[in-house]
């Protein structure tokens, strides 16, 4: 489009490159100190009695690509939700899939006895479905109608908050909810395993194809809608789909890794510069963009103070809060 | 006669009144102060009417004859929140049961004389507004929200409800216990040994409870969780990437459930020299709460049951099995 000029395969390439390199830090970074060969042997040569090996392998491989995983889904649902809306502040939070999967949590802790970390992937995917469904029913989403967007969001603010009212109902009269809850809510990847990333593998998949089908797709609405069903685009459909993308991407995440915030409004803006208008692209840098920021945070989180680990999610607000300012200040952030 | 043997009686009844009140009065015939860490309060006479903020307060209240007007509800489903080895000195008695957040309507609403908060976590904001509705009794100097040893919540509570003497008494007979099994097992003395909750490993330092009560045993927390913890803190997360810290001579999970399928599933554990000498001990929710609790009434339940099982995990030979832990065996009647 009219930013051909730019060398977005290339930068695109760096991108993946940076996934890549940081993703090799991260298997060699941590509270244990390693060196770089038994990083290496731990992947070519796994040796299951040597505890650096099995540090390595099932410990840091599976939060490594639970970072990539997390920080891609989130960047790009922020870009779909953003060009969906055409607002610069929107956030893939907005449509309660965080406050349903909290609720989810909640439910199971309290009402179930679930204590393990590994055991809540499954209630807080469902709490998101649930939220998701009750988004979209009460802002319309499915029926297409123009200048939905902005009843789209009211019913996701109005069913987050009904949600993690529900949970905090349940937290004050259970202190083993708090316990566990309050951990979870802070969002990170050490805590992730191989079980739960197989069992996510499918939900992302599926996210993927929407998302997929979604970038392809969004460019004409940005015409603004009437014109854009003037050129034959069914809009409702392409609505549909984006929104049924970001709450795949956003459930499975939150279901993987706890409510991270701020990749999803944060990313897009920086990776908008690069891409130019072009959704399609706008989505493929707004993902590696997603990743990189979320591995980087990872790791810092191990690194900033000795022997102890900060949280992922406490660390991309910390860097997510200080880069809105900026952006703001700057006024930086392209047009949509 | 007649008149004779009721003048007595009449002197007799006097007498035992006079006793009786000397033995409340002196004790707390005025209003005396007790310092802490947001001041001092003062407390006028013998509280009748007292609110227990604490966790871990009623059993406290309890062991000193005392019963509370409402205690707060920590966690698990015993009738009003009372756990089996307080369950007897609280008979036939119905406190409110405060759950959640401290709530002060509710509270000025149960008309106290005394609040008791030692190991409540209240706020100074919280102590400031309790202080309004009765005199109110939060750590003491130095101490943070939960840092408080048993004896000096225990002597405290003492002095708040003129019950100096009870409570010197029972410090006495559990400290003579604990001396005993010191004398009795010299090499327990300058072991390691932490209680750690799976799956997060969250360890206690000598700053708690816990850590506390393996130090009256002899036993030191391990320098390296210490040094990771700091020199405040009573409660510190290990990373699972590194468990060194934990992987002391005696390595006790606590769980409210089982701990072991979710030990099991620590990826670094094998490696532990704690596993691999049988240095290891679960606990069920019961003993895991008469630790937590580590109160008059909860310490002889625990020592009961827990010296058997240090003595077999000590001596790092995985071939003295460390018995199971099975709830609800032999709880004490006092």
């Amino acid at each position: 489009m009219t930013a051909g000029h730019r060398p977005r395969w290339a930068v695109l390439c760096a991108l993946g490159i940076g996934v890549v390199l940081v993703g090799a830090l991260s298997l060699r970074f941590g509270v244990r100190p390693l060196a770089w060969d038994s990083a290496v042997q731990a992947l070519v040569g796994f040796d299951p009695g040597d505890p650096d090996h099995i540090a390595v392998r099932t410990l840091r491989v599976p939060r490594t690509i639970a970072a990539i995983l997390a920080g891609a889904a989130l960047g790009l649902a922020g870009a779909l939700m953003q060009a969906l809306t055409r607002n610069p502040l929107a956030d893939p939070g907005l449509l309660g899939v965080n406050g349903g999967a909290a609720m989810g949590v909640v439910v199971a802790i309290w009402g179930f006895g679930v204590t393990g970390q590994a055991m809540l992937v499954a209630p807080a995917l469902l709490g998101a479905g649930l939220a998701a469904v009750l988004v979209l029913s009460l802002g319309g989403g499915a029926t297409g109608r123009a200048g939905d967007s902005a009843r789209l969001v009211l019913a996701g603010a109005a069913v987050g908050a009904l949600f993690l009212a529900l949970t905090w109902a349940i937290l004050i009269v259970s202190r083993e909810s708090l316990d566990v809850y309050r951990f979870w809510v802070l969002g990170g990847f050490r805590r992730v395993d191989m079980a739960q990333l197989s069992a996510l593998w499918p939900f992302y998949g599926l996210a993927a194809l929407f998302a997929a089908l979604a970038a392809l797709s969004l460019n004409p609405l940005l015409l603004g809608e009437d014109t854009a069903r003037g050129l034959g685009v069914r809009v409702g459909l392409v609505r549909l789909v984006t929104l049924l993308a970001v709450i795949a991407l956003c459930g499975t995440t939150v279901a993987l890794a706890g409510p991270i915030a701020f990749v999803g409004l944060i990313v897009p803006h920086l990776a908008r510069p690069l891409a130019g208008p072009d959704i399609r692209w706008l989505a493929a840098l707004s993902a590696a963009m997603g990743a990189l920021l979320a591995l980087s945070a990872d790791i810092a989180g191990r690194l900033v103070q000795p022997g102890r680990e900060i949280e992922a999610g406490a660390m991309i607000a910390l860097i997510g809060g200080p880069a809105l300012i900026v952006l703001v200040r700057q006024r930086r952030a392209a047009p949509i | 006669m007649r008149s004779k043997s009721r003048t007595l009686h009449r002197i007799a009844f006097l007498l035992a009144i006079v006793l009786a009140v000397g033995h409340i009065v002196p004790a707390h015939s005025q209003s005396f102060e007790i310092h802490h860490r947001f001041g001092s309060t003062q407390i006028d006479g013998t509280p009748r009417r007292v609110v227990s903020l604490s966790y871990n307060g009623h059993d406290f209240l309890l062991a000193l004859g005392v019963t509370p007007v409402a205690l707060r509800h920590w966690y698990g489903d015993h009738p009003f929140g009372v756990w089996p080895w307080a369950q007897a000195a609280l008979g036939d008695a119905e406190p409110v049961v405060l759950r959640g957040a401290i709530d002060i309507e509710r509270l000025a609403a149960l008309k106290p004389d005394l609040i008791i908060g030692q190991w409540s976590g209240m706020t100074e904001a919280e102590y400031r507004l309790l202080s309004r509705i009765a005199p109110t009794l939060p750590p003491a100097e130095a101490e943070g929200d939960y840092t408080s040893s048993w004896r000096l919540i225990l002597s405290r509570l003492g002095m708040a409800l003129g019950r100096q003497a009870e409570a010197e008494a029972i410090a006495g007979r559990l400290d003579r216990r604990f001396a005993q099994i010191r004398a009795a097992r010299p090499h327990w003395r300058d072991r390691t040994a932490v209680m750690v909750w799976p799956p997060r490993t969250g360890a206690y330092t000598r700053r708690d409870l816990r850590g506390r009560f393996l130090a009256d045993l002899g036993f030191k927390t391990p320098p390296a969780l210490e040094a990771l913890a700091g020199e405040r803190a009573f409660h510190v997360e290990v990373p699972q990437e590194d468990l060194s810290p934990i992987d002391a001579d005696v390595l006790i999970w606590l769980h409210t459930q089982d701990a072991r399928p979710i030990v099991d599933g620590m990826p670094l554990r094998p490696s532990m020299r704690a596993h691999k000498e049988g240095r290891e001990i679960f606990l069920d929710a019961t003993l895991t709460s008469a630790l937590s609790h580590s109160s008059p009434l909860s310490l002889d339940y625990a020592l009961d049951r827990l010296v058997p099982m240090i003595e077999a995990a000590v001596d790092g030979d995985p071939a003295t099995p460390v018995p199971d832990s099975d709830d609800m065996r032999g709880i004490r009647q006092p």
